[in-house]
């Protein structure tokens, strides 16, 4: 009886000793699998503000382990269902679709389509532009949250440049986020992107430096060597004419242009610019009203119309993206700095 | 040791001959077989479908095989009383129970290795397929790592299965076979999902100093099954260490062991 006490007690000790003397190494793998970034992903940590549905969605998933990729593409089909039956669905459909984002992290095209449903379909559903700073916040954060789980994937990258570069207007997020994609395989209207991005801001140095480098990489790209002419013969002299400060003669030298196009785009953001590096923020704000005017998708000059507005103490009017970088402003590239008056 | 391997060759056998371990395997194998057409409800991302609908076929049919298996190894012994003759002769129940575990361990061995054959089968075929077809839309991706990537995947779902066996020999030896299959499903499922538990027991979860501690006994107990997966490395074709399989590896063992030893405990106290 004693003895086999003893047994007992030496069979446990043993277990105990397996046990604790196995948590390094257990702790040990968990560090490795951290550092080489294989760990899969966590959906329940990650479930915070999800309703029933997404959370159903992403339990059975889990449990049943290998088929999550299956799951989620079922989901995904659901999600197609749901989205076309119209309005009533699309708060559920958003659940679904970040349980699908959940389930399958490493399946690009959940990623790139919730993003745009946020920061394109569901943008112009409604007219409010505190709801729209939202879903443009909510859009780009998908997207960087997509490319978190897939850094070597060259597709998120250009889609969230894309939002930047089309949704927002922000031309130096956009241009930071195509150029993120040089690091792969890539293709050539990714360069011209950037240069177009550099071009509206208006950057004109930097812009025909991107246009160079896609006439290096592409001889024959009809559009770069199109924009180089441009660029030289509308813009470039009123800009080293402003970077010389000489805003009159900048001025001057542009107006020549705009006589003849006046509502070109990259000529009244050039007129806004100088006008605000000329410390003439009311000749700015109308520059850069003009432009919003001209154009009413134009997203930057209603921001700057609104920064402008803000610096003068004139009445803001109501614009996403102005608002969306007052609230998150690590979404957004800084502002140029406007000059008190 | 003789005594274990006649026991673990007789249990081979007769495991062999169970329909419904048979079914699941041929089930599994058509799975397998035909996991290339579930590749058109991801179009694009085609490969990594097949990877991971071919590789989560494996775990999750060899899932079923290891506890079905697992929890009737010792229970039909038992039922049909066939264990007395078997006790009656110079076999002890340490050696009568590790000849039973390996006798299904062997049989988790070969419907994986089977399993995974048909999977390489399919890979071998349409993976340079749909590398070609990816190529011909935009740039390529690598294959380099990826075939010996996917043989560490199989190897270590082995394991993973080494220990989920053991733990429904245990739950066997403790519980119905019903109560046992239930017992290591819930698991199963827990063991995927244990940095959840660390997660918990975090105070910066609003855990209290009782849970936090429940859930860090928890979390230090249970099976890690996320361990055995490797299938992020597949995708993006790096390159799994060595090392890293050695370490999982040991931790199996280790776990197996210890299972078993407690296996062992409760056999010895039972009634037979």
């Amino acid at each position: 009886m004693r003895r086999s006490r003893r047994h007992k007690a030496l069979i446990l000790g043993i277990v105990a000793l397996l046990i604790v003397g196995s948590i390094p190494l257990r702790d040990h793998i968990r560090y490795e699998r951290l550092v080489l970034g294989i760990r899969r992903p966590m959906p329940l940590t990650k479930i915070v503000d999800f309703d029933p549905t997404a959370i159903t969605g992403v339990m059975i998933g889990a449990i049943l382990g290998g088929f999550r990729e299956i799951a989620a593409s079922m989901l995904w089909v659901k999600v197609h269902t749901l989205w076309n039956e119209g309005k009533g669905t699309w708060l559920k459909c958003l659940n679904l679709m970040r349980a699908v984002t959940l389930l399958d992290p490493h399946w690009i095209e959940p990623w790139r389509t919730t993003a745009w449903h946020l920061a394109y379909n569901l943008y112009v559903e409604t007219e409010d532009a505190e709801e729209r700073a939202i879903l443009l916040d909510k859009g780009i954060s998908v997207l960087k949250e997509g490319i978190s789980w897939n850094p070597e994937e060259d597709t998120l990258y250009v889609e969230l440049g894309w939002t930047y570069f089309d949704k927002l207007d922000d031309y130096e997020q956009a241009a930071k986020w195509f150029r993120s994609c040089l690091q792969f395989e890539h293709p050539a209207y990714v360069d011209r992107l950037i240069a177009h991005a550099y071009e509206r801001l208006p950057n004109i140095p930097k812009a025909l430096d991107w246009y160079d480098y896609c006439l290096k990489r592409n001889p024959s790209d009809a559009i770069a060597k199109g924009a180089i002419l441009t660029i030289r013969e509308r813009y470039l002299e009123a800009w080293w004419l402003m970077e010389a400060g000489d805003y009159e003669a900048s001025l001057a030298a542009l107006e020549r242009h705009l006589a003849v196009d006046p509502e070109d785009t990259i000529g009244l953001h050039l007129c806004g610019h100088i006008q605000e590096q000329a410390g003439n923020l009311e000749e700015a704000l109308a520059a850069w009203q003009k432009a919003a005017d001209n154009f009413v998708l134009d997203d930057l000059a209603r921001r700057k119309v609104a920064e402008l507005s803000v610096a003068l103490g004139k009445p803001v009017p109501p614009v996403a993206t102005h608002i969306l970088r007052e609230r998150h402003p690590e979404q957004m590239a800084p502002s140029r700095q406007v000059p008190r008056p | 040791m003789k005594a274990i391997w006649r026991i673990a060759k007789a249990t081979f056998h007769e495991a062999w001959r169970r329909r419904f371990l048979n079914g699941i395997l041929v089930f599994a194998i058509l799975i397998i077989g035909s996991s290339w057409t579930f590749t058109y409800l991801q179009p694009g991302a085609e490969l990594k479908m097949l990877i991971d609908t071919g590789l989560g076929a494996i775990r999750f049919f060899g899932m079923l095989i290891a506890i079905f298996l697992g929890v009737r190894l010792i229970p039909d012994e038992l039922e049909r009383q066939t264990i007395h003759t078997l006790l009656a002769k110079p076999v002890t129940r340490v050696q009568f129970m590790l000849g039973k575990f390996f006798g299904g361990l062997a049989t988790v061995f070969t419907n994986v290795a089977l399993m995974g054959i048909t999977f390489f089968i399919v890979y071998a075929i349409k993976a340079p397929q749909f590398q070609n077809a990816a190529a011909e839309e935009g740039p390529t991706y690598s294959m380099q790592f990826m075939s010996a990537n996917i043989a560490k995947a199989i190897g270590l779902c082995f394991f993973e299965l080494a220990v989920l066996l053991s733990i429904a020999v245990l739950a066997s030896i403790l519980f119905s076979w019903i109560l046992a299959s239930i017992f290591s499903f819930f698991i199963y499922f827990v063991g995927q999902m244990a940095d959840f538990l660390r997660e918990l027991a975090s105070p910066e979860h609003g855990a209290d100093p009782i849970s936090s501690i429940v859930f860090n006994v928890l979390y230090r107990i249970l099976p890690h099954f996320e361990i055995f997966d490797i299938r992020e490395k597949i995708l993006l074709d790096d390159f799994v260490p060595w090392g890293l399989l050695r370490n999982v590896t040991a931790q199996a063992i280790i776990y197996v062991v210890v299972v078993l030893m407690l296996a062992y405990l409760f056999f010895n106290e039972r009634e037979v």
